[in-house]
């Protein structure tokens, strides 16, 4: 997707937020919702999904196989658990795209 | 890898792709590859759209540049999946020894200013995002980067926040040195869209 020629990354960006957080899939809308809200830091983080989420966010390299089999066990499947990973991981990566996109127009303003 | 399902292939079609790929490579796909093909209505889709307008579409970057971009977001988030294979892609088209230097230290490795300036801004956008401020991204302009230079890396910034994470998560195996070099002649000639 590009625009006169250059990528148009607001709207591929915007493209994965709303795949993963509105889009048809194994685990429901507000399991999705509280995962992305925890691994930006929003929100208690009580639950083993949110709990997996955040860490993902927080720091990913940190998890362990016993944290993502209890997801697998909760949700009942693999693709529901590998969902919580990939909403966590997209959050902290959107999350970082739409700062990126704040500070680029306030620079850009006061140029 | 601590998903079997992305291991093995979820569907008929990609345990038959998994099975191709590695026999005609002569190496164990990676699990960069098997994700991409798992659960492809979820997230693979969208975000491989992203990745390959970014990594290979219009950019005020090289090719390598961006992929040594993508290694550095990788070495700040401590995945050594991404470093190795976004290293090895940058490395086929620029010094290995340089791309070596860039990821122990990227300030004093002998890159383009604009570039050095680039990755300080990410470097704080990746592990520090609240710190970030509009100074930081004049400081990049100062060094030569335009508005647009400096949102295509944001954008590759952004995207290898995401793999690298679930990369991380889901315990990608390592390849060896060569597998990585190979894999990276794959990546150069395919793209990203899956």
């Amino acid at each position: 997707m590009s625009t006169s020629g250059r990528t148009d990354h607001r709207a591929l960006a915007e493209a994965v937020r709303q795949r993963v957080l509105e889009g048809e899939a194994k685990t429901a809308p507000a399991l999705r919702a509280s995962a992305w809200a925890a691994a930006i830091g929003d929100g208690a983080a009580d639950s083993a999904p949110d709990a997996l989420a955040r860490l993902v966010g927080q720091a990913s390299y940190r998890v362990t196989d016993a944290q993502v089999a209890t997801i697998v066990a909760e949700t009942g499947s693999e693709k529901a658990a590998f969902e919580i990973v990939a909403t966590a991981a997209a959050a902290a990566g959107l999350s970082r795209w739409q700062k990126a996109l704040e500070v680029l127009e306030a620079a850009d303003a006061s140029r | 890898m601590r998903l079997g399902e992305i291991d093995c292939g979820d569907t008929l079609r990609s345990r038959l792709l998994i099975g191709m790929i590695s026999m005609v490579s002569g190496m164990r796909l990676p699990d960069a590859a098997r994700v991409a093909f798992y659960h492809k209505d979820f997230l693979s889709g969208s975000l491989g759209r992203w990745t390959q307008a970014t990594m290979r579409g219009p950019s005020a970057w090289s090719i390598s540049e961006r992929e040594l971009t993508a290694a550095m977001v990788a070495q700040w988030n401590s995945c050594p999946f991404c470093v190795g294979a976004h290293g090895a892609i940058a490395a086929k088209q620029m010094p290995r020894r340089l791309v070596d230097e860039a990821i122990a230290d990227y300030r004093t490795a002998d890159l383009p200013a604009g570039l050095v300036a680039t990755l300080e801004f990410l470097e704080k956008l990746t592990l520090r995002p609240d710190e970030l401020t509009a100074n930081d991204a004049r400081q990049v302009f100062d060094a030569g980067v335009s508005a647009e230079g400096l949102s295509d890396a944001a954008a590759v910034a952004a995207i290898f926040n995401i793999i690298t994470r679930y990369a991380n998560a889901l315990d990608f195996a390592i390849p060896t040195t060569d597998e990585f070099d190979r894999a990276a002649d794959m990546l150069l000639k395919r793209g990203y869209g899956s």
